[in-house]
């Protein structure tokens, strides 16, 4: 049935949202490539799960119809959470919809500008470079403009950069380039919420010069009613460091694709992941480190939690092109039942062209462990206490490399989440 | 007001092997018990089987703090009704910090960071180590120093400390002796002290010796066996026990 589902089946079944994205592509200034990446779309049509890669997407029930592509933000009120968050930051960059509407004031050796691009980070065009990813390609398509944030050389941004990110009920499809100059480093959080049945595609690219140090941290926090489809890569130069951390909590749909290449030699990227199901939530998390500069490193950690009915999949590639030499790529998942009904997987792959390499991979699925709860329920903690301390910690874990002031604010957040989570032993 | 714990007939399995035999132990808060015994003994055993540890399996016997049971407690029942273990190879946590860990386990949060800081200082632990996850990326000397922490906030009636001197340098098995010598002075804390070495006994004076031998307490005395231990051996004790 694949012609089917490719040709005829899929613009019929997506008119409506196919109208308002033609009136919107027709209205920008930047029609023609906007255009390629939609008809790329077109011709793919929406996956199904008989697509190895979107084998755990709820797509029966995804109906492109029930959303339709906006040409303005609606109005909307930040939530207690994000106005602390943005109280804490030394410049918010506030995204509403996918539309990038407040830059947030000057900070030194900080530019942020909002451009009409068809340049991806990587060289090429976004359409060719998102062409077989068919959300991406829809932000390809379909995002108001890309916000681009720049450090430039040698600057080093003490406070955090914000970037607040909330979407209505509708469709949103926000770009972000984050570019380090040489030397530079910053924290930046990118934080998502809102998004009550609403399709949130947001595209996220980084690129460290020579020397950078980007520690990134993505929070989500959408309402259990969205589809989020995020995708974010990072290119890193000869030394830089990019740490990314990954939270996931909110939308029905949770599917997160964070790629890094290590392009330059000695390039480093540190990536942790996790997140926390309940109800029917699915959580599908990507990665891809692509090693092709020598003695580069990349050390993923990939910590999740299910519970009730929800289930998760953690994919992740790790590729070694020829002559990266001394390469140390390392990957660990470990995920944790918390439910009868919950359900993991773990699918760890290794590409390596290079013999002169260090690369692991390790991957669990289980309850949690019994030994470090017995240590904590031996100092008088309760069975209960002690579960949800451990859950918490996964989260802790990932928020420890970021300033004091916003890893207290966001443990605080998730501890909030968790209180709510039912968690059955089995 | 003085406690007392008692053991009565304890035997414990592991792996399908039962170590403990009929444990007897009797001893009060502000005392200090040692029991020594070589490799295999069931020394480690008892540290674990008394605080519950899922991998030990209690065949039967007693053991009691003021006549209440506690082999049918969870095992943070049995924290809280006053008995601790200071493990020697303290488990990492990641993700919990010692403070978070101390709140659940009950302790009155008032001023506790700071009161965590003193008490670092007491056993000269680095204050910033109380800021990292439970036991995660700490030397050696390290965790021991952080369970000293836990120790002195949860203030337990009896604790136990399982060869607690096992790889630790002469600097911090000093300041790990000194703080219990004084605990069992500030709150009349018990202390049962599982060992093979008599290092530990230097600066902690020690009301009685027990040895074990083949999972059973086969001599008890005051100091002075620890000087026939160390001069004879354990060999003497084991022929003993047949």
């Amino acid at each position: 049935m694949r012609w089917g589902q490719y040709t005829a089946f899929v613009p019929i079944s997506m008119k409506i949202f196919a109208d308002s994205a033609s009136a919107f592509i027709a209205d920008r200034p930047d029609a023609a490539p906007r255009q390629l990446a939609w008809t790329a779309f077109e011709e793919a049509g929406l996956p199904t799960t008989s697509d190895e890669v979107w084998r755990y997407a709820p797509l029966k029930d995804f109906d492109l119809d029930r959303f339709g592509v906006v040409s303005e933000p609606a109005t909307r009120t930040d939530s207690a959470f994000a106005a602390q968050l943005c109280e804490r930051a030394g410049l918010v960059v506030r995204v509403v919809d996918g539309f990038c509407v407040n830059t947030g004031k000057g900070l030194e050796g900080v530019s942020v500008e909002v451009v009409e691009s068809s340049q991806s980070l990587a060289g090429t065009s976004f359409a060719d470079r998102y062409r077989s990813d068919t959300f991406a390609i829809l932000n390809a398509a379909l995002t108001p403009a890309t916000a681009v944030i720049r450090v430039g050389a040698g600057v080093n941004v003490e406070e955090p950069i914000v970037v607040l990110n909330v979407s209505n009920s509708t469709s949103s499809f926000s770009r972000t380039q984050i570019e380090l100059g040489r030397g530079a480093s910053a924290t930046i959080v990118e934080y998502f919420e809102g998004g009550t049945d609403a399709l949130v595609v947001p595209l996220s690219e980084y690129s460290l010069d020579d020397n950078s140090s980007l520690q990134l941290i993505t929070y989500q926090r959408l309402d259990q009613s969205a589809w989020h489809v995020a995708r974010t890569t990072g290119f890193v130069s000869r030394d830089a460091r990019l740490r990314q951390a990954v939270v996931g909590i909110g939308a029905h749909y949770n599917r997160s694709r964070n790629d890094a290449e290590m392009r330059g030699a000695g390039s480093e990227n540190e990536l942790r992941t996790t997140f926390l199901g309940s109800g029917d939530q699915v959580h599908d998390f990507r990665t891809h480190q692509m090693h092709t500069g020598a003695r580069s490193r990349s050390t993923l950690l990939s910590k999740g939690a299910v519970a009730d009915q929800s289930r998760s999949v953690y994919t992740g590639l790790i590729e070694i092109e020829k002559g990266a030499k001394r390469t140390d790529a390392r990957q660990t998942n470990h995920n944790l039942l918390l439910s009868p009904a919950a359900h993991a997987d773990s699918v760890p792959n290794l590409d390596i062209r290079e013999n002169d390499v260090m690369c692991a991979h390790a991957s669990s699925v289980g309850p949690l462990d019994e030994l470090q709860r017995w240590y904590l329920e031996s100092r008088g903690v309760s069975r209960e206490d002690a579960e949800r301390l451990m859950i918490q910690g996964f989260f802790y874990e990932m928020l420890a490399n970021l300033p004091a002031e916003l890893a207290e604010l966001v443990e605080r957040d998730v501890t909030s989440v968790l209180a709510t989570v039912n968690v059955v032993t089995p | 007001m003085t406690s007392t714990l008692i053991i009565e007939g304890l035997r414990v399995e592991v792996a399908g092997k039962e170590v403990l035999r009929g444990f007897d132990l009797l001893m009060r808060t502000g005392e200090v018990h040692v029991i020594m015994g070589p490799n295999g003994s069931g020394k480690s055993t008892l540290a674990h089987a008394l605080t519950g540890h899922p991998g030990y399996k209690v065949l039967g016997g007693s053991v009691r703090i003021d006549d209440v049971e506690l082999l049918t407690m969870s095992p943070s029942e049995r924290a809280r009704h006053g008995l601790l273990l200071a493990m020697q190879q303290p488990l990492e946590v990641a993700g919990v910090r010692p403070i978070d860990l101390l709140i659940a386990a009950g302790v009155d949060p008032t001023n506790l960071r700071q009161r965590m800081r003193d008490e670092a200082e007491r056993v000269e632990l680095r204050p910033e180590i109380l800021d990292r996850f439970v036991n995660v990326d700490l030397s050696g000397g390290e965790r021991k120093r952080a369970e000293m922490v836990q120790f002195g906030m949860l203030r337990p009636k009896f604790a136990v400390l399982d060869e607690i001197d096992s790889g630790l340098d002469v600097d911090a098995l000093g300041a790990v002796a000194r703080r219990l010598s004084l605990a069992s002075n500030e709150w009349e804390c018990g202390i049962l002290v599982i060992t093979h070495f008599k290092r530990l006994l230097q600066e902690l004076t020690p009301t009685m010796i027990h040895v074990l031998s083949e999972g059973r307490v086969v001599a008890t005395g005051g100091p002075e066996l620890s000087e026939i231990l160390e001069r004879d051996g354990y060999e003497p004790f084991r022929v003993a026990s047949a």
